[in-house]
């Protein structure tokens, strides 16, 4: 994993930098040519090498304050910034072990449900073979066994139904994988402009970016959620789960 | 003869389970990972009396594959339903406008879907 740490010891080279050192360097050439002029214009020995180490010192100083104005951060700040910013990408750590461990959930629970599926299934069939068998045994009339039977197959059905909870548990793990994947983004724009502070403005507010995962929402439960989570006392109407048009 | 009922859902186990629910009812069942495989289905002969279809799905999505099957000869007025977890009512509006029959949400109870299956094909 990369980090903004791993430039935090190398010369100073970001872009305001290499900025204000041009700024120096220009003011300092402009004074140092204020100076020249000044040599040939006064001409005097001592006169002349005094006025050109003024105003070349004026030049330093003056480019220095342009480029202090808005260059280089201070080196404790950088530090500092780079230090919050190696943590920021650490995070990242966890929420790469979220999805990890999300889609561990997804795959095991989706080969235990088509197992349970394919059993029920199995057992299904082999119970009406036993009917059928119990049937010609019987020759069609009522017995305590296939009474047994029906009983036995009575709720198989309902749990094949209840199966359905895998497809849901999969889709509400994958909002919470994609809600990671925002927190992810918005961790590395951080991290990425923490070693220029003009640029925090630019960086996208982390609530817009939550704002907008409630798009994501497909479930009202999960919209409502997102509601609560973002600080709205909203519940939003369900609507008919059976509905013809 | 039991009416073909074509089953279109990304996930492995909901179209076991619905399968298995259809079949104990007396349904035939085809059943389709994606809607293009559905298309391809369709192209290639498959009449099913019924297309059952979930919304969110890899590739087209299920009011995608229903305009689709709207525009294909014979197939406008094929009653498909939506099985979905999508809940909101604008989803909702735009397969209504895509002239899917129906509506379910997700978990669908199997006495729920096979009386709506039932209401749909009186004599499946």
């Amino acid at each position: 994993m990369t980090t903004p740490s791993a430039s935090a010891n190398g010369p100073p080279h970001s872009p305001i930098e290499r900025i204000a050192l041009l700024r120096l360097a220009v003011a300092a050439l402009v004074f140092a040519g204020s100076a020249a002029a000044a040599i040939v214009a006064v001409g005097g020995g001592l006169t002349t090498t005094l006025m050109a180490s003024v105003l070349t010192a004026v030049g330093v100083t003056l480019g220095y304050l342009l480029g202090r104005r808005d260059g280089p951060t201070p080196r404790a700040v950088r530090l500092l910034l780079f230090k919050v910013a190696d943590e920021l990408a650490q995070y990242r750590a966890f929420t790469r072990l979220l999805r990890d461990q999300g889609e561990r959930i997804t795959d095991s629970t989706n080969g235990a449900a088509i197992a349970i599926a394919t059993g029920l299934k199995e057992m299904d069939s082999n119970l009406d073979r036993m009917r059928t068998t119990i049937d010609r045994a019987t020759a069609g009339e009522d017995s305590e066994l296939k009474a047994l039977v029906d009983a036995v197959e009575a709720p198989v059905i309902t749990l094949l139904g209840q199966l359905q909870f895998q497809d849901l548990t999969q889709q509400q793990i994958g909002f919470l994988v994609r809600l990671s994947l925002i927190v992810d983004q918005h961790m590395i724009d951080l991290a990425q402009r923490l070693g220029d502070r003009r640029s925090m403005d630019r960086i996208e507010n982390f609530k817009e970016m939550f704002n907008k995962a409630l798009d994501d929402c497909v479930m009202t439960s999960q919209r409502d959620d997102h509601h609560a989570a973002a600080g709205l006392d909203l519940h939003e109407a369900r609507g008919p789960k059976v509905e013809l048009f | 003869m039991p009416s073909t009922i074509l089953l279109v859902d990304d996930s492995a186990t909901i179209l076991m389970s619905m399968e298995a629910i259809l079949h104990k009812a007396g349904f035939t069942v085809a059943k389709a990972a994606c809607a293009e495989d559905a298309i391809t289905q369709l192209n290639g002969g498959l009449k099913p009396h019924l297309i059952i279809t979930d919304i969110h799905m890899p590739g087209m999505s299920g009011i995608d594959l229903i305009r689709k099957v709207r525009t294909m000869p014979g197939l406008q007025f094929l009653p498909i339903l939506v099985v979905t977890t999508e809940s909101q009512q604008a989803k909702r509006d735009e397969a209504r406008a895509a002239k899917a029959t129906g509506w379910l949400v997700k978990p669908v109870q199997p006495d729920d879907l096979l009386k709506v299956v039932r209401q749909i094909l009186p004599n499946g």
